[in-house]
């Protein structure tokens, strides 16, 4: 590895442990993740109810006659925005193009998440025996590939001569 | 950096799909390697050591001291919940541009490797922040306040976030950039 690549993986799990620490404190978690986790719910229940599927949401929970499951960290896209944060900002680029690459995946990330959301309930209210495997493994990996594959195309972009990746 | 076209998000699907049949294929075992490997790490930093990993059904793991009360429930962790990042790590070995080359796939045998190190970290991690925070009133008699943040947070980082910056950072350090010499042959016949 040639010593800008080491860089970036040393300032990428710099900037992952401090996003982590900020959204694993309470007050952070309190009134920025949740209420924004409930967001998603409702968001999801919209699309949801839309397919007919008679949802209600308290808070964090989406709920039917046949399903119900609490979206928590993890489910809700933060885990692949704090990837993307880290390889973004650990990436020698300008300010603008680290500001549209962000919002971009951002945006991508969230898109890709409610669909997730919506399939995992669907998965869950009529097919469950496929529920955990999806949960886990499939949807979990999609979501982080995605952030990854959108980063790579982003600093494929805006690379510069000195971190002209390999790969 | 791989060429992002049509022929990358094929190369992602299938490396993920064979990630995953392998990996479903695979975990009953790896399950009870790692369940055996997280117990003799933990244990040998037990005085005295105490701790039994028993696999159980639905791929989960029980927990369980010889300290106990056999009365008790036994707490169970699932250790496929820490292993999956295993898919990632295909997948992204997948989309190199040459992906069965030889360095791509001394790379990827050499990260996933390291990567089942992460693993018996994983579960180590999960082990004990079940005995330093979900035991009620044992858990606080026996640790302090320090190894219930160092534990709790170690094992919400590395399912949040770790295990898949891990093998992201595999990938990156043991990549393979598909500029290897063309076999000696090939240059041969060339003449």
């Amino acid at each position: 590895m040639h010593r800008p690549q080491v860089l970036f993986l040393v300032k990428f799990f710099v900037i992952l442990v401090v996003a982590y620490l900020l959204i694993a404190w309470n007050p952070v978690n309190d009134h920025v993740i949740v209420p924004f986790t409930a967001g998603i719910t409702r968001m999801s229940a919209a699309v949801l109810n839309l397919m007919g599927e008679g949802v209600t949401v308290s808070g964090t929970v989406l709920s039917s006659p046949r399903f119900a499951v609490n979206i928590n960290n993890g489910c809700n896209g933060v885990e692949a925005m704090l990837i993307l944060l880290a390889s973004i900002v650990a990436f020698p680029a300008s300010a603008r193009a680290r500001a549209a690459g962000l919002l971009l995946g951002a945006v991508a990330v969230q898109l890709l998440n409610a669909v997730r959301i919506v399939t995992l309930f669907l998965l869950g209210a009529h097919y469950p025996h496929l529920f955990d495997t999806f949960h886990t493994a499939v949807w979990q990996i999609v979501i982080i590939l995605s952030a990854i594959v959108f980063f790579l195309i982003w600093s494929a972009r805006v690379a510069t001569p000195r971190l002209a990746t390999r790969g | 950096m791989p060429r992002l076209d049509w022929r990358l998000a094929v190369k992602t699907i299938a490396g993920f799909a064979l990630g995953l049949a392998v990996w479903l294929l695979l975990t009953p075992l790896y399950d009870r390697f790692l369940a055996r490997a997280a117990e003799m790490t933990i244990r040998t930093f037990e005085r005295p050591p105490v701790t039994r990993l028993k696999v159980a059904e639905d791929h989960y793991v029980t927990v369980d001291r010889t300290d106990f009360d056999p009365r008790s429930k036994r707490p169970a962790i699932p250790l496929r919940d820490l292993t999956f990042n295993f898919l990632l790590l295909t997948a992204l070995f997948a989309i190199s541009r040459r992906p069965f080359s030889d360095r791509n796939m001394l790379g990827f045998l050499i990260a996933s490797a390291i990567l089942t190190l992460t693993h018996v970290f994983g579960a180590v991690a999960e082990v004990m922040s079940i005995y330093v925070s979900k035991l009620g009133i044992w858990s606080t008699v026996h640790y302090g306040p320090f190894a219930r943040n160092f534990w709790g947070v170690a094992n919400h980082f590395y399912r949040l976030v770790l295990m898949y910056a891990i093998a992201f950072s595999l990938w990156w350090i043991f990549r393979s950039d598909g500029s290897e010499p063309a076999p000696k042959g090939r240059k041969k016949a060339r003449k």
